[in-house]
């Protein structure tokens, strides 16, 4: 029986990998990468919009992910073997995300052809809102908008996308976005 | 039997996330994680070169990961229990990057107090020698170093930080990089 680690807190070995430690630390590990790519890009986002202005900033954030979606949708497949043209498929790919922990989401099915996509718990639109810009109208409105819709495409074209919730927040509610999917017949 | 899942190509699970994977599965993500975040630190920098140079790319570059190369030591020491102040806890630091499996690197501890890292597989550098503009000089030389030394003075700031070996790379060299940290002995 191979025993794993559960962390690194024993002596220094020389070929320490991930393939060393126990199935509970590997997902801790993902937890937190979850977090770390979050931060990283938006250290990015402000760096650059602290530099050269939001509208610059944002430039370059829709050319990045604009093409980097279609990267993160290739690995996700392939890591975990989801295939398919549906939207069932589509789904299965946005829940495994590497930034699946970020966000408090949920997802539901009420029909085959037709999926909702809840955001309950969004650090990034509450940083906007502690901002005070409204920058969610770029972030949230077009930004996000324009990566469900490259993410439908990449599965079926066929895949509509619609916004049932976006920010601004109402009073109490906890709902920071809400998306439809849906394959027209 | 453990009941986890080694792929998501079974139906749709309203609650799925990596919880549901077994051991194997959680590996590959990690691995393939490192290069995500490879390329996306990537592809942020070179945005920003193709629209404003690349001296403004290197300098927001440098001030981002000053800062967060604190935040990942700080978290990846939490996560994993590193404790100590000597180097075999640098290299333990270095080690249990998020990054792991974007580079091969060898790590080879002398004593507690001694101990170098040979980076033999470095996509950043085959990347930067493809386009022959010598920003390895910035990237390797400068802010690289930058992060190695940072990482050492968050455990301890009496390690010092030698460079060995740096790019450019001579014909048929396989060593991207080798850095030496060691605590001098007070005299």
């Amino acid at each position: 029986m191979t025993k794993f680690l559960p962390d690194y807190s024993g002596p220094f070995r020389p070929d320490f990998s991930h393939e060393k430690l126990n199935r509970d630390a590997l997902l801790n590990i993902l937890k937190a990468n979850s977090d770390y790519l979050r931060r990283l890009d938006a250290t990015w986002y402000v760096t650059v919009m602290k530099k050269r202005g939001n509208e610059l900033a944002f430039e370059c954030d829709t050319e990045i992910w604009e093409k980097f979606i279609n990267y993160e949708l290739d690995m996700v497949c392939e890591t975990l073997n989801i295939r398919g043209n549906d939207v069932e498929t589509l789904i299965k790919a946005m829940q495994a995300t590497p930034w699946m922990w970020v966000h408090n989401r949920t997802f539901e099915m009420p029909e085959k052809n037709r999926a909702v996509v809840t955001f309950r718990d969004c650090q990034t639109l509450f940083h906007l809102e502690k901002e005070g810009t409204e920058r969610w109208d770029t972030i949230c409105h077009a930004l996000e908008r324009r990566l469900f819709e490259r993410t439908a495409d990449y599965f079926n074209p066929r895949i509509k996308v619609a916004a049932l919730k976006l920010p601004p927040r109402k009073r109490g509610s906890d709902v920071c976005c809400q998306w439809e999917f849906k394959l027209e017949e | 039997m453990t009941g986890f899942l080694n792929d998501y190509s079974g139906p749709f699970q309203p609650d799925f996330n990596h919880e549901k994977l077994d051991r194997e599965a959680l590996l590959r993500i990690l691995k393939a994680n490192s290069n995500y975040l490879r390329r996306l630190d990537g592809t942020w920098y070179i945005t920003v070169m193709k629209r404003f140079g690349n001296e403004a790319a290197f300098d927001c570059d440098a001030r981002i990961w000053k800062k967060f190369i604190l935040y990942e030591a700080k978290s990846v020491s939490e996560m994993y229990n590193i404790k100590g102040s000597d180097v075999a806890a640098v290299l333990k630091l270095i080690q249990a990057s998020p990054w792991m499996w974007a580079y091969q690197r060898e790590y080879d501890l002398v004593d507690n107090n001694c101990g170098t890292i040979t980076c033999r597989n470095c996509e950043t550098l085959y990347n930067l020698e493809k386009e022959g503009t010598h920003r390895y000089k910035q990237i390797c030389n400068v802010l690289c170093r930058s992060l190695f030394e940072l990482r050492a003075h968050y455990i301890n700031r009496a390690i010092k930080l030698t460079p060995l070996q740096l790019p450019p790379r001579e014909e048929g060299n396989d060593v991207c990089c080798r850095w030496e940290f060691k605590i001098e002995e007070k005299v």
